[in-house]
């Protein structure tokens, strides 16, 4: 049953997540909760792990959750999932590129969408700052970092790479 | 081309794509468009712009179009098999390392840390589609009805999306309208 479950939710990202490969992660979260698959820190490790692998966010997300929610048979039906919304519809399209970016409704939809992609990424952002904010040490350094980003342009691996030294330091030293 | 090295082609690509969306557009351009000849440059930047407004993953949705301008429906198929073939299995071989040790001191610190940096990831992610996502006022209306229904109630993320499209097409209709008038 749960193979049915993991078809039917990553299609469903693969049909309604728009923006690329953090999009995905609103709908992971949703799933998280609703079906207790994974947790919230699972979900966190997924985001590390998907953004310093080889490949796009959203196909790591995807073989990643799947997974750890139903094996490698999982992950095969969550990665195929969520690309076959694409296949269909790229083949549609196809053959009505070029009226496509014209359209009203295409437009239309599309000026929609963007406010509620960002939203939906905000929401996530928010809920796993407050999930955090006790701790005086990871805000801290979220905050320190948070600045570096606002300033300079930096790959994923870098803040990832020194908050996980960071991490690393801290608790050898026993200091969390 | 054959369908194989399509397929292998492809698996190179999605090899190369790191960290997702901002090395997708010249990694393309130079294997489709200077080393191989397949499409033209600006069949690239087509996909491209159109890939990024369908649902989806954009790396994914820009491999179906090359695949299916170059061999139809069974060239998309092997396009995406191919694009997500290395990320895959980094993922089962490297998910399968990392909760071998997950219980230890050293992964446990390190995943502390890079918990803190998930976060500022998703809030540059998120400020990435912010200067993107307002093309008027009506488009922050939008924007703070999703939010409150995400942060205060646990409805799907599907809800939001496809009310947000219903609202854009009514909106639009609206000023339309009015403008004819």
């Amino acid at each position: 049953m749960i193979f049915v479950h993991l078809f039917y939710e990553f299609f469903k990202i693969g049909l309604f997540s728009f923006g690329g490969g953090y999009a995905t992660i609103p709908f992971l979260y949703h799933i998280g909760e609703v079906y207790g698959w994974f947790s919230a820190a699972d979900l966190e490790r997924m985001i590390a792990i998907a953004s310093v692998t080889p490949g796009p966010v959203g196909v790591n997300m995807a073989t990643y959750t799947g997974l750890t929610s139903g094996g490698i048979i999982g992950s095969l039906i969550a990665t195929t999932a969520i690309t076959i919304p694409s296949l269909i519809l790229i083949v549609i399209i196809s053959k009505i590129l070029k009226k496509f970016k014209e359209n009203f409704y295409v437009k239309a939809i599309i000026y929609g969408l963007k406010p509620a992609s960002c939203a939906l990424l905000a929401s996530v952002a928010l809920q796993m700052i407050i999930s955090k904010a006790a701790d005086i040490y990871t805000m801290v350094i979220f905050i320190v970092f948070l600045i570096i980003s606002f300033l300079t342009k930096k790959d994923p691996l870098f803040y990832l790479g020194i908050t996980g030294l960071i991490g690393l330091i801290l608790k050898l030293s026993h200091t969390i | 081309m054959s369908l194989f090295r399509l397929f292998l082609l492809f698996v190179k690509i999605g090899a190369i794509l790191l960290g997702g969306g901002y090395v997708i557009l010249p990694v393309m351009k130079s294997e489709f468009v200077e080393k191989h000849k397949l499409i033209s440059e600006d069949d690239l930047i087509n996909y491209f712009a159109i890939s990024q407004s369908l649902p989806g993953i954009i790396a994914a949705n820009i491999s179906i179009f090359v695949g299916y301008k170059l061999r139809r429906t069974i060239g998309a198929i092997a396009a995406v098999i191919g694009v997500t073939f290395a990320p895959f299995w980094s993922i089962v071989l490297l998910a399968s390392i990392i909760s071998k040790y997950l219980h230890t001191d050293i992964m446990q610190g390190i995943f502390w840390g890079v918990g803190i940096g998930v976060m500022v990831l998703m809030v540059s992610a998120t400020r990435e589609m912010w200067a993107k996502a307002f093309e008027d006022k009506f488009a922050y209306l939008i924007f703070a009805a999703g939010l409150g229904i995400m942060l205060f109630t646990n409805l799907s993320p599907v809800i939001v999306v496809i009310s947000s499209a219903a609202l854009g097409v009514l909106y639009k209709k609206l000023v339309s309208g009015r403008a004819k008038e």
